[in-house]
């Protein structure tokens, strides 16, 4: 039974969501809303409960074994209770009976956000540029016609994505739109239909029972 | 041996010259012309062919704070379209992290728009020509749940007032209404609207991405299942300036803006590779 009850949840739901696309019929659509609008969400709660225990559990382990960057875990499980404490009991804008303000200083959930979170996240995605920088200098080199081709057409691409581009060549612009809408597209495109393909097997497999890793134990 | 030292030299170095490309031009911003893609212009002319009375124009977004840089403008740039147009805008976050940039951008181009209004008629209000739907968990259901009935998925925006007592939500009901969905997005929002509400509602799907996201939705361009694009914050700049040439609204225009940084930051990436490629080819002839 342990086995066999996810499994047959597993398939009456996929052959639902299945069916709805293939088979407009009120009592089909009608199920498959329910799923989707109902269970779907009860199910997307407990999976978020779930990922936030693993995350504890897994930090709260890492400081007690010691293992590599173990000091880093502090700083996050502070941040998740304090943030957690902050927004549970003070609301999102301090509203609520903890308070979020000394004086002047504020630290509800809205002002968290804007001051910390905003510019925390910018920072991390702006230090790609910098990186990026390094690793190209270091290893994109010209080593075979093959290698000549992509630099160029990464090069050509560069030039279309910014103004200076269009200053240098009015071509350039127009070049690099072919390269994305020809080149680019094609290879895109074989890309997806196998992915699809493969997602299509995986589908038929885990909905006839075939595939049972999902289950765990590897089965 | 001066070209050994060349292609060991410290990254920091590196790192000073991209910050010293990024940070001149921003703090001594030069106007750059620049031209329009198509991609950009298609979505331009899809949204400017909106009839505000029948249809509206929705906004939806995954972008969280890492990508409000290159994400935020084409939102706004989006709302100064609709509103300038007289096209009802109506917004939702696909995640909870974007929700708060949302109310942000509305509030922002709302002031922009009021603070020169003559009269109630030319005002931006909020129910009339501006509804923020909020943020309902997890993506799929808003994005199939809506072909059903909006106000069924969002019984409250943003704000907490209830969805059917506002004056535009009278008259938009489901997919049929909006005249096109432009999803702003970091990962793949696109992908989803055209996937699950294209193809079983035939709403129209344009997209605003992330450049390294870009490449994924040329080929839906192609294919005419997105209507238009704005690609990276070049797409945004572009976008900028179309609304603004054409309807003449203000407010910065923080894509434009960043346009010179961008060119200065590729173009130093561009002469590291060609200097680093000299040293290469060099040192291998010594050796």
């Amino acid at each position: 039974m342990k086995d066999k009850l996810p499994l047959i949840l597993m398939i009456v739901a996929g052959f639902f969501g299945l069916t709805d696309r293939f088979l407009p019929h009120p009592v089909a659509e009608g199920f498959n809303q329910y799923l989707r609008d109902t269970l779907l969400r009860i199910i997307s709660a407990f999976a978020l409960i779930l990922g936030l225990g693993n995350l504890i559990l897994r930090h709260v382990n890492k400081i007690q074994h010691k293992g590599d960057g173990w000091r880093h875990s502090y700083t996050l499980l502070i941040s998740f209770f304090a943030a957690s404490v902050i927004g549970l009991f003070g609301g999102v804008s301090g509203e609520l009976w903890f308070p979020t303000r000394i004086g002047n200083f504020q630290f509800d959930i809205t002002t968290i956000y804007f001051q910390m979170l905003i510019p925390l996240g910018a920072t991390m995605f702006s230090m790609l540029a910098f990186y990026m920088a390094s690793a190209a200098y270091r290893s994109f080199r010209a080593r075979s016609w093959l290698a000549v081709l992509l630099l160029g057409a990464a090069f050509v691409v560069m030039l279309g994505q910014v103004p200076l581009g269009h200053q240098i060549w009015s071509g350039i612009p127009e070049v690099s739109q072919w390269i994305m809408e020809v080149p680019n597209t094609a290879a895109k495109r074989g890309i997806e239909l196998g992915i699809t393909l493969g997602i299509l097997a995986t589908f038929l497999k885990i909905l006839t029972g075939i595939e049972r890793s999902w289950m765990g134990g590897g089965k | 041996m001066k070209w050994e030292r060349l292609i060991h030299i410290d990254r920091r170095v590196i790192f000073l010259m991209m910050a010293l490309a990024i940070i001149i031009p921003l703090l001594f911003p030069i106007h750059m012309p620049m031209g329009v893609q198509r991609v950009t212009q298609d979505l331009f002319d899809k949204i400017d062919s909106i009839d505000g009375e029948e249809q509206c124009l929705m906004i939806s977004t995954d972008y969280t704070p890492q990508t409000e840089p290159e994400n935020q403008p084409m939102t706004m740039a989006l709302l100064r379209h609709g509103f300038a147009r007289g096209v009802p805008v109506l917004l939702n976050a696909l995640y909870v992290e974007g929700a708060p940039l949302l109310a942000q951008a509305i509030d922002s181009v709302m002031v922009e728009f009021n603070r020169h209004a003559t009269s109630h008629a030319d005002s931006i209000i909020y129910g009339r020509d501006v509804v923020f739907l909020g943020w309902q968990p997890p993506p799929i259901v808003p994005i199939l749940g809506m072909g059903e009935g909006i106000g069924n998925i969002y019984p409250e925006d943003y704000y907490g007032n209830r969805t059917d007592s506002l004056e535009v939500m009278q008259w938009i009901e489901d997919y049929d209404e909006v005249g096109i969905v432009v999803a702003i997005t970091g990962l793949a929002a696109p992908l989803w609207y055209v996937q699950f509400a294209q193809t079983k509602y035939g709403v129209a799907v344009g997209a605003g991405c992330t450049a390294v996201c870009a490449p994924d939705f040329y080929p839906y361009c192609g294919s005419g299942q997105l209507s238009g694009m704005m690609a990276g914050m070049k797409g945004a700049a572009e976008y900028e300036e179309l609304v603004h040439k054409t309807y003449n609204t203000r407010g910065r225009r923080k894509a434009t803006e960043g346009m010179a940084a961008q060119s200065a930051a590729h173009i130093l990436i561009m002469v590291l590779v060609i200097i680093g490629n000299i040293a290469y080819f060099a040192t291998r002839r010594q050796s």
